[in-house]
């Protein structure tokens, strides 16, 4: 196993296997007196993808929102690509998120956080935020139309007109104009039919990592049932317990 | 003779109040600031011209430019001092509203301590001609007036509409919070924002100087008018201001011309309550398409 990080020239295209894409350390966060996330753990290799499954209120949300610097409160520490961006104090909600996007978050909310007077195509160019990003921003987003096929005829339609399902794949399809090193995915089936559901999650299992990492919540465990490389229980501000894609699969055939 | 005489002053005054509404409106939207030291940036931007026509040259475009300039540097000021401390702290909103009051009050009777009361007069921007057309006298400082405000809205509005910065800023307008998310800095386009607002008040306050004088307190007028216009178009709308602006000029004109000048702020504010009694969103209500989020 190479771990020689130092060997790597900087400029190159990165190829590191285990290099840590994300490493938090006694984590909590909440808003407020309320107290949602409690001393989490949590480190992501390159190249995983992760479930986080958990029901509702237990933090899943609030654990992304926490990494994003986007809680009202939080402590401890979040190392994104080895750069400290975790904060000890109380700050502002959203003061430095958008610093920690520029380090290469990309997160993909739950729910209708999308501008809705602009057409699909300026969501997507407000994806582009890199320099690099906006620059081959028509490449970019011919690959997101791949993906996602039925938004090809809606790209100058204003996103308030669009139905669920399609804005979902509009916010997706936004968080994946980069090349961030680090997706969050907040439940990408939420709130929309079965099969529609089915398609998003197929449409980010087929997206390429390459060096990055990505982290799901959802739900629905069948939805990503053998097709992520660890899922992790979230129960009352904790992750607990971690399994394998094999071992998942496997308690599931017992059960 | 009369007709064309209220027509000619509702398209002036709308340039010049839609100007400043469209300022107020862009800036409460994307920063949640109801600028009320708007109209210490509307007589800064005009001392800054009057300075310039005084020392510099007398010319007009370049007049024109000092005082978009000095508007905009006024703008920026006040958003490093007044908006860039508070806005991530709670009760923003009020917070903001009182900081801008502040400096309004605290400008202006620095501008007055400064200048002294005598009011200045800006030379003519646009000469001294006039057309005369089917029996409507077309005078210099109303066509110079129209033109330079729409021409210059209209390119605003095309950055806006085009430019990677003025996406930003109309992301930042509809949903701030999904904003910070796609990685749109508050603080940075905050400045943006400001200094493209307080060049418009520049523009409002050289254009108006056509007509007024220039006086420390005389930005107070422009701004309520500007801030009840913006209010009646549906805060956050550009289109919804100009159409407000286009109503409320009118209104203006017609009340100077049949009862009489003093009343036009009781007309005005007896119309914009009644616009908000029937559309509590504004006229935007009517224009938006979008579901609300």
């Amino acid at each position: 196993m190479n771990i020689s990080v130092s060997n790597h020239l900087p400029g190159t295209p990165a190829r590191q296997p285990q290099r840590e894409v994300l490493n938090v350390k006694g984590l909590s966060a909440g808003y407020g007196p309320v107290r949602v996330i409690h001393d989490l753990d949590l480190v992501v290799q390159c190249g995983e993808r992760i479930g986080i499954v958990g029901l509702n209120g237990h933090g899943k949300s609030t654990l992304f929102y926490a990494i994003a610097g986007l809680t009202g409160w939080q402590r401890g520490s979040i190392k994104l690509n080895g750069g400290e961006v975790g904060r000890m104090r109380s700050q502002g909600p959203g003061r430095y998120t958008h610093e920690i996007v520029r380090a290469g978050l990309a997160l993909i909310p739950q729910g209708d956080e999308i501008f809705h007077g602009l057409t699909v195509e300026e969501h997507l160019d407000s994806g582009a935020y890199t320099a690099a990003a906006w620059r081959d921003r028509a490449a970019r987003k011919l690959r997101i139309l791949e993906i996602f096929p039925p938004l090809r005829k809606l790209m100058d339609v204003p996103v308030g007109r669009l139905s669920g399902g399609e804005r979902r794949m509009v916010s997706i399809g936004r968080g994946l104009m980069t090349d961030a090193s680090l997706f969050l995915v907040d439940e990408p089936s939420l709130g929309l039919a079965p099969k529609i559901g089915k398609s998003v999650i197929n449409a980010l299992m087929a997206v390429e990592l390459g060096n990055a990492a990505m982290i799901i919540a959802e739900q629905n465990v069948a939805l990503l049932e053998g097709r992520v490389d660890r899922v992790i229980g979230m129960h009352v501000g904790k992750l607990k317990g971690e399994a394998s894609a094999a071992l998942a699969l496997n308690v599931y055939r017992k059960a | 003779m009369d007709i064309w005489f209220i027509v000619s002053n509702t398209i002036v005054l709308a340039c010049i109040y839609g100007t400043l509404a469209i300022g107020i409106s862009i800036t409460w939207s994307s920063l949640g600031l109801l600028n009320l030291s708007y109209g210490f940036i509307f007589a800064f931007a005009g001392y800054g011209a009057w300075l310039f026509a005084q020392h510099v040259s007398t010319w007009g475009p370049a007049v024109l430019a000092a005082g978009i300039l000095s508007g905009a540097l006024g703008g920026v000021i006040i958003c490093a001092v007044g908006f860039i401390p508070i806005h991530d702290k709670p009760n923003f909103t009020i917070r903001g509203l009182i900081a801008t009051l502040a400096i309004n009050l605290i400008g202006t009777q620095f501008l007055l301590w400064w200048f002294g009361p005598r009011s200045k007069n800006l030379p003519e921007i646009f000469g001294n001609w006039s057309v005369s057309l089917s029996g409507a006298v077309f005078t210099a400082d109303k066509v110079g007036n129209v033109a330079t405000s729409v021409l210059i809205l209209a390119v605003v509005l095309r950055w806006m509409q085009s430019s990677r910065r003025g996406l930003e800023i109309r992301a930042m307008m509809m949903n701030p919070h999904a904003a910070s998310i796609v990685g749109i800095g508050v603080r940075r386009t905050s400045f943006y924002v400001m200094g493209i607002t307080g060049g418009l008040a520049g523009l409002a306050a050289v254009l108006l100087s056509q007509t007024y004088y220039i006086s420390p307190f005389g930005g107070l007028m422009p701004m309520i008018k500007g801030v009840s216009i913006a209010l009646c178009g549906g805060l956050g709308s550009v289109r919804g201001a100009v159409i407000a602006a286009i109503v409320l000029g009118f209104n203006e004109a017609l009340t100077g011309m049949s009862i009489g000048g003093r009343y036009v702020l009781v007309t005005q504010f007896v119309v914009i309550i009644v616009i908000l009694l029937v559309r509590p969103r504004g006229i935007a209500g009517l224009l938006d398409k979008a579901r609300e989020a």
